[in-house]
């Protein structure tokens, strides 16, 4: 239409342009708001659409169930670390306990190895007695059994 | 005009033949309908009924892993008692072959006990009941020499200073 109008214009036909284009705008301004309106009615209608589905009693049963899932899902994972746990505690309990009769033996050991090494103290050099001692509370400290014994040996041997 | 009356007329035969479809079709549309309807419903029914279902079976779970975890729970404890109390065997078979060889260095008696520990350890860590069985029977065997090490020598059945057996033995593990 508005093309027309140019053509008109173009011609310089009176009059006609004028009336024409206040027609063109109000068919164009009246296109934009049906599309407006026809834009919002879908948009509106999708919406409740999809509220009613959303509460309809079928979907709620389904997430009801999807909930019911899960919470059978979190009770058996519950019981896994549940037992984990208590696995984990119960070991630790045993390590407890056998460290704390690994420190009651060490000591006795550690207290036979210092009776030894007091005994041949005047047949050693006092810088190996010096050393032998050193390594011995140096292995005492850090409760390492193995070494202890190696060092029980060397004293024997050295007598 | 003629060809708006043409235009207006195929409109009305386009409605006329849609309102004959749809009265021609109108029962078996009713069916669908009613049909979709009923489905919906008995799905319906079937989602209730195993949601039901499920939360009887997610009670009955929890009951089962409480009586489950409150048993694991007493055999943890029940582990850990008998630990202790083979530690204090393993600690009077150190006392009994001590008492036996007034004269074994105490390098050596630690050293018998020691390796009693790591057997019983080796047998309490391992998963797979064969393996735990042959290793206790491994722990056995093992305190049955120390005592009757200490047995013979406390008999004076034998002379020498050590117990020798138990020290092979160790040496042969």
């Amino acid at each position: 239409m508005f093309l027309l109008v140019e053509v008109l214009l173009w011609l310089a036909v009176p009059g006609l342009p004028g009336v024409l284009t206040a027609l063109a705008t109000a068919m164009l301004l009246g296109g934009f708001v049906a599309l407006i309106i026809a834009g919002l009615w879908g948009v509106g209608k999708i919406i409740v659409r999809a509220a009613l589905n959303y509460f309809s009693a079928k979907q709620r049963i389904q997430r009801r169930l999807w909930f019911a899932l899960a919470k059978q899902d979190q009770a058996k994972r519950l019981f896994y670390f549940k037992t984990r746990q208590l696995k984990y505690f119960n070991e630790l309990s045993r390590k407890r306990l056998l460290k704390l009769n690994n420190r009651k033996h060490i000591r006795v050991l550690s207290k036979a190895i210092d009776k030894e090494l007091l005994s041949i103290k005047t047949k050693l050099p006092g810088t190996t007695y010096q050393q032998l001692q050193q390594d011995h509370a140096r292995y005492r400290n850090r409760q390492d059994i193995e070494a202890l014994l190696t060092l029980q040996q060397k004293i024997s041997t050295l007598v | 005009m003629t060809i708006l009356n043409k235009i207006i007329k195929l409109f009305h035969s386009v409605k006329d033949e849609n309102l004959k479809w749809h009265l021609a079709n109108q029962g078996d549309q009713a069916k669908l309908n009613h049909a979709r309807v009923l489905a919906e419903k008995a799905l319906e029914a079937e989602l209730k009924k195993k949601s039901v279902q499920l939360e009887h079976d997610i009670s009955l779970l929890k009951t089962k892993h409480d009586a489950e975890l409150s048993m694991f729970k007493t055999k943890c404890r029940q582990d850990v008692k008998d630990y202790k109390q083979y530690l204090a065997a393993l600690d009077q078979l150190k006392s009994s072959i001590q008492a036996s060889y007034p004269h074994l260095p105490e390098a050596v008696a630690f050293t018998i006990h020691h390796h009693a520990k790591y057997l019983l350890n080796e047998m309490w860590e391992e998963e797979d009941f064969e393996q735990k069985m042959q290793h206790e029977m491994q722990l056995i065997r093992f305190m049955t020499t120390v005592h009757e090490d200490a047995r013979l020598h406390l008999e004076g059945a034998t002379i020498e200073s050590l117990p020798e057996r138990t020290l092979n033995l160790i040496g042969r593990e």
